[in-house]
């Protein structure tokens, strides 16, 4: 675990993310230089505006950086299209948000099996995995029920459960806590440090500093730039 | 794609149309409305072909009708020039008799409408033919029960009649017509047969009829008007060949004139009916296009509008992995699922609408199953056609900015 845990699994270097919104230039990323560890549990932390979404959608895969190089797991990845993306995205990447972002008229079960579906997981072995997932996050007895019919905290532990599907390298949460009380809050937390714990490389967004304290390493990002780095 | 992966694209596409039944259903009208064109009218005019196929075989696909006027108007031919014409009389058929080579059976025929009476029971608008005993060997209607018109009965200008079933069924309701007595136009005739049953053609009853001798129709009638002789030859092209040279002699046509009277075939009659059928699937065509391109853009209005509600779900499955394949795909699918919906619903409807029209038309019913894989075929291509677009647009759409959709 721990010779492993020394591997690279995420490099930026000098990324920068440009927004051209009409005739200005929005400089989301200045030029963003940043090492992720395998089984790493990363915290960023910055005000709104500050870039740190946009950073969390070029190292999910979910966007492309304008300049810079960014090589996740020994591959680069900063050039390539949207499918060859999505590939990554599905193989390697679980993605946790603030809204959930859950299917609204399928079950919980169909949500989680949702990315095998497409990783061409046969029926079967999808539906063993899902209840596998569902019950490690506590829902063993909500699969049927639609997301409307559970409370945040049950919505974002499903969220969590589908972004575990296809065994992902890395598990990027953006404000995973941003829409529950602290109590729920805490649960989810508790989570996180559960997969840490068995291994899992988890990058986590948030401008709360009590649910950063979660993470190993907090790095603050302002006007688009990495201001500061701290080892907990 | 594997197949089990289409299936739940499939499934999310059934989904996503049960939630807005009512919608996918205004949708698909369009759609309905131009499968079920296509199949009724198909459906119907291959059952009237079969019954006009069967109408002209009882014509007798092969006797010769030598008139004075056409069946057919030539485009070519002016109906003021034919009006001119001299009648065709006995010289003609005459001539035919003592000069045709060719010709195997020859009968005259002289028709008239009249009422027959039989005590106070009355039928009316009987079609009385006057002609010879050769008659039947020409259209091959024979007798069912007593006798046809004998070479005697017509020289000797006998009051002899052969009914057809539905003068015997209204003048004769409980007794055998045959030894009894009728009166055509105040005439006395013996009832020596009853023809066999032809039905109906075009909806009008072939058996409402009379046969008479047509020395006794001269008789009665007069024999003003123009005859219509019948023939039946074994070759009919060479026939016809022969027919005309012979009346164009004998009616003193001069070289390089048009014929002055007509030599008719169901052939000609066939010929106007496939172009008559050609026009009507032109039409048919053009409202069945139209339909289903109104239809199509209906489709496409609605995928679009799914397509804008769905954003943030697009943006999740690209999240988790789906590729622009994928979506699109998901999206064709959903379209397709709509239009072959439609043509489902339009195939059923065709179905029973032309099956009604069969009933309340008394045709034959005909549904070949080219003529439903054709709905089939048309409406998933609609669906293909019109649903790229908006599945295009759905896979296109940048994952973060759809995620981030409101």
């Amino acid at each position: 675990m721990n010779k492993r845990k020394n591997r690279d699994l995420i490099k930026l270097k000098g990324i920068k993310k440009v927004y051209h919104l009409g005739q200005v230039d929005v400089h989301a990323l200045r030029g963003v230089d940043l090492v992720v560890k395998k089984g790493d549990f990363i915290a960023i932390m910055g005000p709104s505006g500050s870039g740190k979404s946009t950073l969390m959608h070029i190292m999910g895969c979910l966007d492309t950086p304008t300049d810079g190089t960014y090589i996740l797991d020994g591959m680069e990845v900063h050039n390539l299209d949207e499918d060859n993306l999505a590939e990554i995205r599905k193989k390697k990447i679980g993605f946790v948000f603030q809204n959930f972002y859950l299917l609204p008229r399928v079950s919980t079960e169909y949500n989680v099996a949702l990315p095998m579906i497409y990783n061409r997981v046969p029926y079967g072995e999808r539906k063993e995995k899902a209840l596998k997932l569902l019950e490690k996050v506590g829902l063993s007895h909500r699969i049927h029920h639609l997301p409307s019919e559970l409370s945040g905290g049950e919505r974002q532990r499903v969220a969590i459960a589908r972004a575990l599907a296809n065994d992902p390298d890395i598990i990027f949460a953006d404000e995973p806590t941003g829409n529950l009380d602290t109590k729920m809050g805490a649960e989810i937390m508790e989570i996180f440090k559960g997969l840490h714990k068995d291994g899992k490389t988890i990058v986590m967004v948030t401008h709360e500093r009590y649910i950063a304290e979660y993470a190993e390493r907090i790095i603050h990002i302002k006007d688009g730039k990495i201001e500061d780095e701290e080892e907990l | 794609m594997d197949r089990g992966f289409l299936t739940e694209l499939i499934r999310a596409a059934i989904e996503s149309i049960r939630i807005n039944k009512l919608r996918a259903f205004l949708t698909t009208l369009g759609i309905i409305i131009g499968v079920t064109t296509v199949i009724a009218v198909v459906s119907v005019i291959i059952g009237v072909q079969k019954k006009v196929t069967d109408t002209f075989s009882s014509i007798g696909a092969d006797v010769i009708y030598i008139q004075k006027y056409p069946w057919v108007m030539g485009a070519r031919r002016k109906w003021w020039e034919i009006r001119k014409r001299k009648d065709i009389t006995f010289t003609e058929y005459n001539a035919l008799k003592k000069y045709s080579t060719t010709i195997k059976y020859i009968a005259p025929e002289m028709h008239s409408r009249v009422s027959l009476k039989r005590g106070n029971k009355k039928v009316e608008a009987v079609e009385i033919t006057g002609t010879t005993h050769i008659l039947p060997k020409i259209n091959q209607q024979y007798v069912e029960t007593g006798r046809f018109l004998s070479e005697d009965d017509v020289r000797y200008r006998k009051n002899v009649c052969v009914i057809g079933t539905d003068v015997a069924e209204n003048l004769f309701p409980e007794e055998n017509p045959v030894g009894q007595y009728l009166k055509i136009a105040g005439n006395k005739f013996l009832v020596i047969g009853i023809l066999e049953k032809k039905g109906n053609i075009f909806g009008q009853s072939m058996d409402n009829v009379a046969v008479i001798p047509y020395t006794t129709y001269q008789k009665i009638f007069g024999s003003r008007r123009s005859i219509t002789i019948v023939a039946l030859a074994e070759n009919k092209d060479e026939a016809i060949e022969e027919i005309r040279w012979i009346l164009r002699h004998v009616r003193k046509v001069p070289e390089g004139k048009p014929d002055d009277f007509s030599i008719n075939t169901s052939d000609a009659l066939i010929k106007q009916w496939n172009e008559l059928t050609r026009s009507i699937f032109l039409v048919m065509i053009v409202v069945a296009s139209v339909a289903l391109i109104v239809g199509g853009i209906g489709i496409m209005n609605i995928m679009l509008v799914s397509v804008t509600e769905r954003t943030r779900e697009i943006g999740i499955r690209k999240a988790i992995g789906a590729k622009k394949k994928e979506i699109l795909v998901q999206f064709l699918i959903e379209a397709v699922i709509v239009s072959l919906g439609g043509g489902i619903i339009g195939i059923l409807l065709g179905f029973l609408l032309a099956k009604l029209s069969s009933i309340f038309a008394n045709l034959p019913f005909a549904m070949p199953i080219w003529l439903v894989l054709l709905g089939f075929l048309f409406s998933s291509l609609v669906g293909v056609f019109f649903g790229f677009y908006p599945a295009k647009k759905a896979a296109e759409l940048n994952p973060v900015e759809a995620l981030r959709y409101e």
